[in-house]
């Protein structure tokens, strides 16, 4: 083909390999995702936190501040586990409120305009398609979790005026893979929602009422049971409780709950298995045209 | 080596038998696919695209297995859909350059491609403009557009011309054409509408209850046919009709003048004018009939159950 002749002409130059078709997938669906001014300022709103924990620990390590607040200051100025906790659990659900309006933009989509039998005519498999949009979900809530918590943890590294760091790998450690396994989680669930859901903003609702509803339901069975195995039903819980193990915090949590560490990983990952059974049972019935 | 071979394929979906025992091999440049509803012409495409696999036997496309080797043979083919199938929040020029990119090609080459599909299809005007604005006339030239925007070997098109008007549809008919003289694309178009079956290929697969009914070369199906004629004559018809059967034609006359005629081999047109310049007969009228595509298509239909089931050209 040539513009100004508007003949064919066949392709005979290079051709990528099969991860950059999966980078493909994952780039046009970010710039779909981020098309939406409603995107940016929501993105905006997840770092406003992140603003109030970089002061805090600003006046933590700055002696005039920490003398003009006497002794509240030295009990509210502690920068812990207990501290990195906070930003963590405040950036998770901030990245769940970030996901509930990504995810339904990355594939439903995809799904009302019934781009799939045409995208997966294309050399890419279902695998490699929910890969890519699982990875432009994943690398938007990187930033606004496990990166900005680790930028958290570096900043008080070098501000304090004793060695912090190295004996407070753990927190950074414990902040990584809690909030990665958040998003992980939370990333199919997304996806494997909103490929169920035609409208993007039930989609939204559903998403968070995936995780509010069982954890109301998990509510329940433990107060009528008496029995501390409702709160496997119990998102927010069960993560509340896992992090509190990563970052050696004792929390509130887990003198309730006592759920086995095995139990909520089992619990996690059958949500994940769940996840992409549906996902795949949803993408395999569209891929194709029915006729 | 053919463009398809399918031998003795079998695809059962959901404990249903959809194609049932299809053999041959698609040689032509351009392969109709035709058959009525429900004919498995759909199930077809999707298995040689690699979404369905055979319960037994085999496909191939350019000598690849359609299931084990999807991921090359779908880099080499250019398949566009029967249903709207498209991204509608995207300009023309990025959903083609997104599907130019899943299909492989760099991203500065599939932008300059996309870029010369929409041109080379006649929607350069309206390439910035969102897909789910464009007509239905454009949205089926955006589909012909993404199959072609990476230069596959094979393009697959289904039903091209659904839904479109007169003018729009000559325009994919040409565009399917020139194509085809291009020469470097193999085309496999399904479609109901044997006109535009007839215009484009010059091989069909016929389908009926997932088996095969028929499957000719339309050209060849045709030249078989060359030597029967109609011939509308003004003057001593029988006399005249006399003459042509010692030639050794077999002929039968119809009030009006009218005859109808089978040459033999060794007899030409330029012979009977010469019998009727001979004697003063006028030769008003001279028509050749061609099987068309319609009276193979019915023959199929009707004869599909004496069929053997292997086919080959």
């Amino acid at each position: 083909m040539s513009i100004y002749k508007h003949t064919y002409r066949a392709y005979t130059g290079k051709v990528t390999p099969i991860r950059a078709r999966i980078l493909a997938i994952a780039r046009y669906g970010l710039a779909e995702a981020w098309s939406a001014k409603f995107t940016t300022v929501l993105f905006v709103i997840c770092l406003v936190p992140l603003v109030g924990f970089l002061f805090t620990i600003y006046l933590s390590n700055n002696p005039a501040a920490r003398l003009l607040m006497g002794n509240a200051g030295s009990r509210v100025l502690i920068i812990d586990g207990s501290f990195f906790l906070k930003v963590l659990t405040t950036q998770s659900w901030m990245a769940m409120a970030l996901a509930s309006w990504i995810a339904p933009r990355l594939i439903t989509l995809d799904l009302v305009d019934n781009a799939l039998p045409i995208l997966l005519s294309h050399p890419i498999s279902r695998f490699g398609y929910v890969l890519g949009k699982y990875v432009a979900l994943f690398a938007t809530l990187s930033t606004v979790t496990w990166v900005p918590c680790l930028l958290l943890f570096a900043y008080q590294g070098y501000i304090s005026p004793v060695p912090w760091a190295a004996s407070n790998v753990r927190i950074a450690f414990g902040m990584l893979t809690g909030a990665v396994i958040w998003i992980a989680l939370i990333s199919l669930l997304g996806l494997a929602l909103s490929s169920w859901v035609k409208w993007r903003i039930v989609a939204t609702g559903v998403i968070f009422a995936a995780i509010l509803v069982p954890a109301g339901v998990g509510a329940i069975v433990t107060g009528v049971l008496r029995t501390r195995w409702g709160f496997l039903l119990n998102l927010p819980v069960m993560m509340s409780s896992l992090w509190d193990r990563l970052l050696g915090v004792q929390g509130h949590m887990d003198h309730l709950t006592q759920l086995p560490t095995a139990a909520i990983v089992t619990m996690l990952a059958l949500t994940c298995c769940l996840s992409i059974v549906m996902l795949n049972a949803r993408i395999r019935a569209r891929e194709v045209v029915r006729g | 080596m053919g463009t398809i071979e399918l031998d003795a394929l079998e695809v059962r979906l959901g404990g249903r038998t959809i194609l049932n025992g299809l053999s041959g091999v698609l040689r032509g440049q351009a392969i109709g696919l035709l058959g009525p509803n429900g004919a498995g012409k759909s199930t077809l495409i999707n298995t040689l695209l690699g979404f369905h696999r055979a319960s037994s036997g085999t496909a191939r496309i350019f000598g690849l297995d359609t299931y084990r080797d999807r991921a090359q043979i779908r880099s080499g083919i250019g398949y566009m859909p029967e249903n709207d199938s498209f991204i509608g929040n995207m300009s023309g020029v990025r959903f083609v350059r997104f599907m130019a990119e899943l299909a492989g090609l760099p991203s500065a080459e599939a932008l300059e491609r996309a870029h010369e599909a929409l041109f080379y299809v006649g929607l350069g005007e309206v390439r910035y403009r969102k897909v789910n604005s464009y007509s239905l006339g454009m949205k089926q030239l955006i589909k012909l557009a993404q199959a072609l925007a990476h230069g596959p070997r094979l393009l697959i098109l289904d039903e091209p011309t659904n839904g479109l008007d007169p003018i729009a549809r000559q325009r994919m008919i040409q565009l399917i054409q020139e194509i085809r003289k291009e020469g470097s694309v193999r085309l496999l178009i399904s479609s109901h509408l044997l006109r535009d079956i007839d215009e484009t290929c010059d091989e069909v697969l016929i389908l009926k209850g997932g088996r095969i009914a028929d499957l000719c070369n339309i050209e060849e199906e045709r030249r078989s046919n060359r030597s029967f004629m109609e011939l509308e004559t003004v003057g001593a018809t029988e006399t005249f009709s006399v003459s042509i059967r010692g030639l050794g034609c077999e002929c039968a006359c119809f009030p009006g003048g009218r005859i109808k005629l089978v040459l033999p081999e060794h007899i030409e047109a330029r012979d009977l004018y010469r019998i009727a310049s001979e004697q003063k007969v006028q030769i008003r009228r001279m028509h050749v009939r061609r099987d068309s595509l319609e009276d193979i298509f019915l023959r199929a239909m009707d004869s599909e159950g004496e069929r053997s089931a292997h086919v080959h050209l």
